[in-house]
């Protein structure tokens, strides 16, 4: 009975469209959204050029090591090119072309530099730094000329001049500056992240569905089910195990869309990821589960209540932006302790993120302690087997 | 009045749904825009550094640090493997510097001890670099001129000081103004979901039950009870983006008092025409009430993500905003974007907002064209 | 007569509604036993506790010789519902459902897969064997609720209103298949709003009102109780109020009303009563449309034991 049971449950599941769209087909579309929209937010954190102005004067003009920097680090063909600049003739034009947001300020040589700019921000202040940047080298070359000449070590005036300017500026820093970050986590796999843990909790409405046919309180089936000879217990663990194994290919199949198709990168550790997935569905499973058992209403608000709640976890877990996890877990971390979405999302992070296994551990338990919980207060409930009303 | 009526009966019918509609689309415009990294002060856009020195606080390492520390925020932070990974990925810090042993020793020897960095890739990482290779670079110029240590730090220390002068051409709260921009940004989604699944919701209720009235009722009566049911849906709609507007008064309200606030709610009126008429549409095509909340959320997500109501615009790929133009969002949120830089308003520079809101306009008169036809088409056919 | 449900005492209280009120009654083997009552009489209450799906304050309920709980699984096994609503899968088809449902009682194939033709041969569903419920009208959707539960060929076959909006050909294929199982040999309790059913149907009839009985027996037991014999109806018009109340003065004569042209003759109990109507009013020379005599039917005879129609 067990098996007749788990076989046509695995037929109506699959049959029954509204759920196969939640479980299988939205997460896919989803994370097509996703990686439309976060394909180029990478690169563009990563650096963005930023656009200014420079004002053609005669100090300009005088001015070799502005004059040079500048067009340094405004060249296209390097890589990380830091400006775009763009050379006008006078401070009007500039002026115009800050009001039209074409540039984020603009530079005025006079005896010392002056940027205009038009709001604080991250933009401006590279912008200032860098300014303050050349400044030191024009101030460095005045130094050490001086330098130079009070050793008189028979230069030539021109001599000095020049191989001062040619050794400041072709002075650089990055070769000893070694970045050692480890991982570097991107934006698009976090919303990967949030993207499996949201498919994770939907798989709550496969159960829901099931468990609702499974009690004569909640469903016309579930009376008829209820009068027949199968043991209750074994007709519930039945109907969960045929959600669970449809949930089980609808993850599989996001995984491998994921990352056959879109090719983000999971990292190495597949086993790892697919434990976390499988707990993760049994937390979704544990709360269908439970809307299906406590609260008494028609299907499509379980299944709203359930979409809602998932969607909410997802939400504060980072799904529309990551801030909101850092702010979460900073702020109010407690929310994220208890909220299945952030639990799963905390899970990969820290796989991908963290040396040890500690966090990802943590994260296993604390999951299996939710679904625990949860499965515990439907036992108890569904313990009784005769209803008050039906 | 009767349609009226039995439109706020089934509204009602289902207010838990919409209730939990409305306040969770709310509550999440709201936590958005309280989230979101807006542009920070100019003066205090200093990284939060982490130094890690494992060489002794004195002589040009000590000069190092401090010049680092004035210039940043000072993270303390223990030195594990994990505490550090947590302080990067949460942004406590944005930049770690170890400073190598014997760096004081190695450097004014004429080598060039390495320095290892962590860092969270962002802007302000970026500010925290160039402090970094600014001091080093700096002392590197000077290292093979001075002998004396001491003359050699005071050099440098003096090279730093210099300040290019700043001015700020804009009397522009862009702080508040950008907040604004995410919240409405963020009601791209909240009206588009909100409004097509409550229409949607109660269309599919009317739909049935007109298919049973309409051998009763004559034809005239059948425009008649349509044109009432977009009154009534208009209502519920406004309804939505009224409230929207309250809490955007509660949370930027200087900024929603002056012009562009005005500008900002008149973008979010046509733009609740267009999802009226959007919704109505849908509606229309719809009977099967399962498959409400499925269209919903891919019409609404799908038109949020690609059209840049949660992704700044400038942040999308080019093929992206290609495709977005055909979406009416993209015009509402492009609005929005001009208004949040809009200096000062004149004909001239609302110029490009109007013309988005004419697009927005032709969109409605073609949802509104292909909604007749296909209520004719259903009448014939039935 | 071997008893297969035994109710004594059985009492049931909603929040502020005794549902069912110190109900007693009995179903012996092979009968059709007809529980009938007004909508909220509580039958529907009744049949549920007697499955155990509804708890209850006081009554012991027997089956088969044994207490009825709700782990009883040997007792459930004997036994096949169907309730008032349409209970079966969407997703599935006609033959899957009833194949699922007998599948919780039958284990083995081969016999699950002879029973679940059978059912559907009782039901006449042999061509919508492959339609999903959807595609099914209200009264071949009725008939296979019914199939879903009685699949397994239980012993004890208990259907609450299985009939409710089925159109009469569905509702003739209803009807003879539940006499047909119970030529099978199954117990059945039947409940019920229409009487006519009950009376077409039933061996044995319970009528219930506000969850007590108010009368049991067979159909003509039943009817006994009823104080009317006959009713008489004259399709007449101007009749003289002295002709109603020389009518009223005959032997026999309970009641006379004449309203809108039809004169209504109730008799208690005697013979001719008819004919010496029909002789008198030829006598007076009054020319009548029809006349017609009726039996009296379940209905009068819930009237008459409650004051109201058994119908809403």
């Amino acid at each position: 009975m067990f098996t007749h049971n788990l076989k046509y449950s695995l037929k109506i599941l699959f049959k029954n469209k509204p759920l196969i769209f939640w479980t299988f087909a939205f997460p896919i579309i989803l994370g097509t959204f996703f990686y439309l929209a976060f394909s180029n937010i990478e690169k563009s954190e990563n650096f963005k050029s930023i656009p200014i102005a420079v004002i053609e004067n005669e100090e300009l003009e005088k001015n070799e090591i502005y004059k040079q920097t500048i067009k340094t680090l405004s060249e296209d063909t390097k890589k990380d090119n830091i400006f775009t600049t763009t050379y006008v003739k006078k401070e009007k034009d500039a002026a115009e072309l800050l009001n039209q947001k074409e540039i984020v300020g603009y530079l005025i040589l006079t005896k010392t530099p002056k940027i205009v700019i038009k709001k604080n921000g991250t933009s401006e202040t590279i912008l200032k730094q860098v300014i303050d940047k050349i400044e030191e080298k024009s101030k460095t070359i005045e130094n050490l000329i001086k330098i130079e000449l009070e050793k008189n070590n028979g230069k030539t005036i021109e001599e000095i001049y020049n191989d001062t300017i040619k050794e400041v500026l072709e002075t650089t820093n990055t070769s000893n500056i070694k970045d050692i970050t480890k991982t570097k986590l991107s934006y698009t796999v976090i919303e990967f992240y949030t993207l499996i843990a949201m498919t994770c909790l939907y798989s709550g409405t496969l159960a829901m569905y099931m468990i609702n046919k499974c009690l004569a309180n909640m469903s016309s089936n579930g009376k008829r089910v209820s009068v027949s000879s199968i043991n209750k217990g074994k007709l519930i663990i039945s109907s969960l195990l045929s959600s669970y194994i449809v949930s089980m290919i609808g993850l599989g199949i996001l995984l491998i869309f994921i990352t056959c198709i879109l090719k983000i990168d999971f990292g190495t550790s597949i086993t790892r990821v697919i434990t976390l997935t499988l707990v993760g569905t049994l937390a979704g499973l544990s709360l269908g589960t439970l809307t299906s058992v406590i609260i008494k209403t028609n299907e499509n608000t379980k299944i709203g209540i359930i979409i809602g709640t998932t969607m909410f976890g997802c939400f504060l877990s980072g799904m529309m932006g990551i801030t909101m996890k850092y702010t979460i877990d900073k702020n109010i971390g407690i929310i994220n302790k208890i909220n299945p979405a952030a639990m799963i999302t905390d899970g990969f992070y820290s796989l991908y993120y963290y040396e040890g296994l500690e966090r990802y551990t943590n994260n296993i338990i604390s999951l299996l302690a939710f679904s625990a919980t949860l499965l515990l207060i439907s036992y108890l409930t569904l313990r009784r087997q005769s209803y008050d009303s039906i | 009045m009767t349609v009226f009526k039995t439109y706020i009966k089934v509204l009602l019918s289902s207010k838990f749904t919409v209730i939990l509609y409305t306040v969770m689309l709310i509550i999440f415009g709201i936590l958005n825009m309280e989230t979101k990294e807006v542009g920070t002060d100019f003066t205090s856009t200093k990284p939060d550094i982490l130094i890690i020195n494992n060489d002794e606080n004195e002589g040009i390492t000590k000069s190092l640090i401090e010049y680092i520390s004035n210039n940043s925020n000072i993270k303390e932070i223990e030195n594990e493997e994990d505490k550090i990974a947590d302080a990067l990925l949460y942004r406590d810090v944005n930049y770690i510097i170890y400073i190598p042993k014997n760096f004081r020793k190695d450097f004014l020897k004429g080598t060039n001890p390495n320095i290892e960095i962590k860092t969270t890739e962002d802007y302000p990482s970026q500010v925290a670099n160039n402090l970094l290779s600014k001091y080093i670079e700096v002392a590197k110029t000077y290292r093979s001129h001075i002998n004396n240590e001491e003359e050699y730090i005071e050099k440098i220390e003096e090279t730093l000081k210099t300040n290019t002068e700043v001015e700020i051409a804009s009397s522009l709260d862009n702080n508040s103004l950008t907040k604004a921009k995410t919240f409405f940004n963020f009601s791209n989604y909240t009206m588009l979901a909100g409004s097509i699944f409550i229409i949607c919701l109660i269309m599919t209720v009317f739909n049935n039950e007109t298919i049973r009235k309409r051998t009763i009722i004559s034809s005239t009566n059948y425009k008649k009870l349509n044109r009432k049911l977009i009154l009534s849906n208009s209502i519920f709609a406004f309804t939505l983006c009224i409230i929207y507007i309250i809490i955007s008064f509660i949370l930027v309200g200087d900024t929603m008092i002056s012009s562009h606030g005005l500008l900002y709610i008149i973008n979010l009126f046509v733009f609740t025409i267009t999802v009226i008429t959007i919704s109505f549409l849908i509606g229309k095509l719809t009977n099967n009430k399962e498959a409400i909340s499925g269209i919903v959320n891919v019409i609404a997500l799908g038109s949020s993500f690609l059209c840049g109501s949660f992704v700044p615009i400038e942040y999308l790929p080019n093929f992206v905003t290609k495709i977005a133009h055909i979406l009416p969002s993209y015009w509402y949120i492009k609005t929005n974007e001009e208004i949040s830089i809009l200096e000062n308003i004149t004909i001239e520079t609302i110029k490009p907002i109007i013309t988005n809101m004419i697009i927005l306009f032709i969109f409605t008169i073609i949802f509104i064209i292909i909604t007749n036809i296909i209520t004719k088409r259903q009448r014939t056919i039935a | 007569m071997k008893k297969i449900i035994e109710v004594k005492n059985l009492t049931k209280q909603y929040k502020n509604l005794k549902a069912v009120n110190n109900l007693t009654f009995e179903v012996e083997k092979g009968e059709i036993l007809g529980l009938l009552g007004p909508n909220g009489s509580g039958k529907s209450t009744t049949i549920n506790c007697i499955l155990s799906l509804l708890n209850y304050q006081e009554g012991t309920i027997t089956i088969f010789n044994e207490k009825m709980t709700p782990g009883a699984y040997e007792i459930k096994r004997k036994i096949g519902v169907v309730f008032q609503d349409v209970a079966v899968f969407e997703e599935l088809t006609v033959y899957d459902n009833i194949d699922y449902f007998c599948g919780l009682y039958i284990t083995d194939k081969n016999t699950r897969k002879a029973y679940v033709q059978e059912a559907i041969e009782l039901v006449g569903l042999e061509e919508f064997k492959k339609f999903l419920p959807k595609q099914l009208s209200g009264g071949l959707l009725r008939r296979l609720n019914i199939a879903c539960g009685i699949a397994h060929k239980p012993e004890l076959i208990i259907l609450d209103e299985p009939t409710v909006a089925v159109d009469p050909q569905s509702r003739n294929n209803i009807l003879n298949g539940i006499k047909k199982l119970r030529d099978l040999g199954a117990t059945i309790i039947y409940t019920t709003h229409y009487m006519e059913e009950v009376e077409i149907l039933c061996d044995r009839v319970i009528i219930i009102d506000k969850g007590k009985v108010i009368a049991s027996g067979t159909i003509d037991e039943l009817k006994e109780l009823a104080k009317i014999e006959e009713k008489v109806t004259v399709e007449v018009t101007n009749l003289e109020e002295k002709i109603v109340k020389e009518i009223l003065d005959f032997k026999n004569v309970e009641n006379v009303t004449y309203t809108e042209s039809a004169l209504i003759v109730i008799y208690r109990k005697g013979k001719n009563n008819l004919q010496e109507l029909i002789d008198y009013l030829k006598k007076e020379g009054i020319k009548y449309n029809k006349i017609f005599s009726e039996r009296p039917t379940l209905n009068d005879v819930f009237l008459e034991l409650t004051g109201k129609e058994l119908r809403d």
